[in-house]
C-alpha cells in the first residue's frame, strides 16, 4: 500500500474521531466561547464559565420543582439531573455585566441547543438557534423570529400561564407553515433555561409570579 | 541488617536533601512508567480499534490523498467514489469470508461541526457482531426511508424510535428504526441508512466509498491484494498496514519522550550521586571513626552503597505512585497532542512495569553508589579523622 493510500484512510480516521469529539460535547456549551461572548456582549472584558448540574444543586427534589414551573415533565432518556450546563457570566472589569446560557432540547427533527444571554434581572437580551434540525430551520433562525424574544423574561412565561392573551410572549407567532412541534419545543426550552438560571443564580426572584394552579 | 538500619538513620539525619533527591528519582521513574505503559497501552488501544471495524481489508476509490481539514471544509465533498459494480466483481472470490459495502457522506451540522452518514447493508452486521441495538431493530427494506442512529448520535440528536431525523440540503425525513448499543468506536457518532436510500437520497447512485472485507485466511491477504491490483479505479488497504503506519506516526512523539525520559534518569544518577558524596564527605570524620574502632572497607562500601539503594528503591516506589496516580492526567495531555489517538486507554501500567520500574530504580542505586561508596571505603582512618581539625 502506498502512502498516500495510507494517508487517505487515516484521514478517514482522524475524521471519524474529531466527529466522536463532537459528540462529547452534552451540557450545551458555546460552540467559540471567545467570539460568541464578545459579540453578544461587546462592552465584556472577560467572563467565567461554570458548570451547573441539577443533581448539584438539589437533585430530584429540585427537578420536581422545575418540572412544576415548566407545566411539563423531564424526559427520563434525556433531560437526566447529572447533565451539566454551562453558564458563561460576563464580566466588565470586575462587574458582572449579564450571562450565557445554553440548553439541549429535543426538537422535532433533531436535538435543538438554544442559546440565551440574559441581563442580571433575568431579561433575554439575545436568542439564537446554536443547532436545530428542521425543513425550516432558516425561519426559525430568522431575526424577525429570534428577536421577537428580546425582554422576555421569566415573569412573561409564569403570566402566560396564568393568562395568555395579553403577554408579550403571546405575541410571538410560530413562524414555520408545517413545524408548530418545534415551535412549541423552542418556547418549552427557553422557558426551562430561563427557570434554571432563576433557581442557580438569581434566588427564585421570579418565583412570585408563578402560579402552581395555572400552570398546565 | 544492622548495616541497613545505619544507612536508613544516616539518611533521615538530612531530610530535606535527602526528599528532594528520592523526588528525583521518583520523577525519572514515573517519567519511564508513564512512557513504557503509553507504548504498551497506545498498541492495546489502537489494536482494539481497528480490531473493532470489523475487517482486515477496506477497498476504496483510488484517489489523491484528502486532509481530514480538507474533506470537513468540503462537507464530505472530498470523498472518493467508485462505482458499485466493483463489489459485483469481489464478491464472488472464494478467499473472502464476510463483505460489506458502504457509502459515506458527511453533512454540516447548523452552528459548526458534521454529521456522518453511512449506507450499509445486512452484511455490515455480520462483520460487526458487537453491533447490538440498544433499542428497536434492523431496517424493514433496502430502500426504505429510515435510519439506525450510533449510540452518541442518538443523545445529540435526542431521537427514539420512532422520532423523525431531518438530513439537511437533501431534504429528506427519515425514520429512526433503530439505536446500537454503544461500541466505543466512531460508530456511535454515525448515522446509518439502507444503501440503497443513501445512494439515492445523496444522489449518488450505484456508488460506494468503501468495501469492507474479510478474508478466511489472513495468509492469502497478500495474493489477494496483488489480484486487486488490476483493478484500476480502486485501492486496497490492509488495516495491519494502517495499524503499522500510524505507531510509526506517533514513533517521532515517542523518541522526544523517550529522550527527556533518558535525561530524567541521567539527572537523576548525578542528584543521586552528588547527594551521597557530600553526605560522605561531611561524614569524613565520622567513617574515619568507624575505621579506627574496627569497620572493615567492606564494611564502610555497603554502608554507603546501601544508603544510595535505600534512596533509589523509595524514589522508585513512589514514582510507579506518580505514574499510577497521573496516568489520566498524562493520557489527556498526550491525546491532546498526538496526531492519531485511539479510543480507550492509553497508558496501561501492568504489575510487571512497576517491578521492571522498581528493579531498575535499585540498579540505578547499585550503579550511583559505586563511586561515593568506593571514596568512602579507601578513607584512611588517620586522614579522615585529621581532616576535620
Amino acid at each position: 500500500m502506498s502512502k498516500s493510500n495510507i494517508k487517505y484512510f487515516i484521514s478517514l480516521v482522524l475524521l471519524n474521531i474529531s466527529l466522536s469529539v463532537l459528540w462529547g460535547a452534552v451540557g450545551c456549551s458555546l460552540n467559540d466561547p471567545d467570539r460568541d461572548v464578545i459579540r453578544i456582549f461587546p462592552a465584556s472584558t472577560n467572563y467565567k464559565t461554570e458548570y451547573i448540574s441539577i443533581n448539584s444543586q438539589g437533585g430530584e427534589e429540585m427537578q420536581r420543582e422545575i418540572e412544576a414551573r415548566l407545566g411539563d415533565v423531564f424526559d427520563e432518556k434525556f433531560e437526566k439531573t447529572d447533565v451539566e450546563y454551562s453558564y458563561y457570566t460576563i464580566l466588565k472589569g470586575s462587574e458582572i455585566i449579564g450571562r450565557i446560557h445554553g440548553l439541549n432540547q429535543r426538537g422535532r427533527f433533531g436535538g435543538m441547543q438554544l442559546i440565551l444571554a440574559t441581563d442580571l434581572e433575568g431579561r433575554i437580551v439575545d436568542f439564537y438557534y446554536q443547532k436545530i434540525s428542521s425543513p425550516e430551520a432558516d425561519k426559525f433562525k430568522a431575526i424577525e423570529f429570534t428577536n421577537q424574544f428580546l425582554g422576555i423574561s421569566l415573569q412573561d412565561f409564569y403570566e402566560n400561564a396564568q393568562d395568555s392573551t395579553k403577554t408579550r410572549l403571546a405575541q410571538i407567532k410560530d413562524p414555520s407553515q408545517e413545524n408548530r412541534q418545534d415551535f412549541e419545543y423552542t418556547l418549552r426550552g427557553i422557558k426551562k433555561n430561563l427557570i434554571q438560571l432563576d433557581f442557580f443564580f438569581l434566588n427564585r426572584i421570579h418565583d412570585k409570579y408563578f402560579n402552581p394552579e395555572k400552570e398546565n | 541488617m544492622r548495616l541497613l538500619k545505619i544507612a536508613y538513620k544516616n539518611i533521615a539525619r538530612k531530610k530535606i536533601r535527602s526528599l528532594l533527591t528520592i523526588g528525583g528519582v521518583a520523577m525519572a521513574v514515573a517519567v519511564l512508567v508513564s512512557l513504557l505503559g503509553f507504548n504498551a497501552g497506545y498498541k492495546m488501544a489502537l489494536n482494539n480499534d481497528v480490531d473493532k471495524m470489523g475487517y482486515q481489508v477496506l477497498v476504496t476509490a483510488k484517489g489523491c490523498p484528502y486532509e481530514a481539514a480538507t474533506l470537513m471544509l468540503k462537507g464530505g465533498g472530498g470523498l472518493r467514489y467508485m462505482d458499485a459494480d466493483v463489489y459485483d466483481r469481489i464478491v464472488t472470490d472464494d478467499r473472502i469470508d464476510k463483505i460489506t459495502p458502504q457509502l459515506a457522506t458527511v453533512k454540516t451540522i447548523e452552528g459548526g461541526g458534521f454529521t456522518m452518514y453511512m449506507g450499509i447493508e445486512d452484511s455490515y452486521t455480520e462483520l460487526k457482531p458487537w453491533a447490538t441495538f440498544k433499542e428497536g431493530k434492523w431496517f424493514t427494506s433496502p430502500e426504505a426511508l429510515e435510519v439506525i442512529i450510533g449510540y452518541e448520535a442518538a443523545e445529540l440528536e435526542q431521537r427514539t424510535i420512532g422520532d423523525q431525523i431531518f438530513i439537511p440540503d437533501t431534504r429528506e425525513i427519515l425514520t429512526v428504526v433503530g439505536i446500537f448499543e454503544r461500541t466505543g468506536t466512531q460508530d456511535d457518532g454515525v448515522i446509518f441508512l439502507p444503501l440503497k436510500t443513501a445512494q439515492k437520497i445523496f444522489d449518488l447512485p450505484d456508488q460506494l466509498t468503501g468495501i469492507g472485507i474479510k478474508l478466511k485466511d489472513l495468509g492469502q491477504l497478500s495474493a489477494f491484494e496483488e489480484d486487486l491490483y488490476d483493478e484500476g479505479s480502486i485501492q486496497v488497504i490492509s488495516l495491519a498496514q494502517v495499524k503499522g503506519t500510524i505507531l510509526n506516526l506517533i514513533s517521532s512523539a515517542q523518541i522526544l519522550v523517550t529522550s527527556v525520559a533518558i535525561i530524567a534518569i541521567f539527572v537523576a544518577i548525578v542528584g543521586v550521586i552528588n547527594t551521597i558524596l557530600m553526605s560522605v564527605f561531611e561524614r569524613t570524620q565520622e567513617i574515619g571513626v568507624m575505621k579506627a574502632i574496627g569497620a572493615g572497607n567492606r564494611q564502610i562500601f555497603q554502608l554507603i552503597w546501601y544508603e544510595t539503594i535505600i534512596i533509589c528503591t523509595m524514589g522508585g516506589l513512589l514514582g510507579s505512585l506518580f505514574a499510577l496516580a497521573g496516568g489520566s492526567g498524562v493520557e489527556y495531555f498526550v491525546k491532546r497532542f498526538l496526531p492519531f489517538a485511539p479510543e480507550g486507554n492509553l497508558i496501561y501500567i501492568s504489575p510487571q512495569l512497576i517491578l521492571f520500574s522498581l528493579l531498575g530504580a535499585i540498579a540505578l542505586g547499585l550503579f550511583s553508589g559505586i563511586y561515593p561508596a568506593l571514596r568512602a571505603s579507601l578513607m584512611k582512618p588517620i586522614e579522615a579523622i585529621r581532616s576535620g581539625e
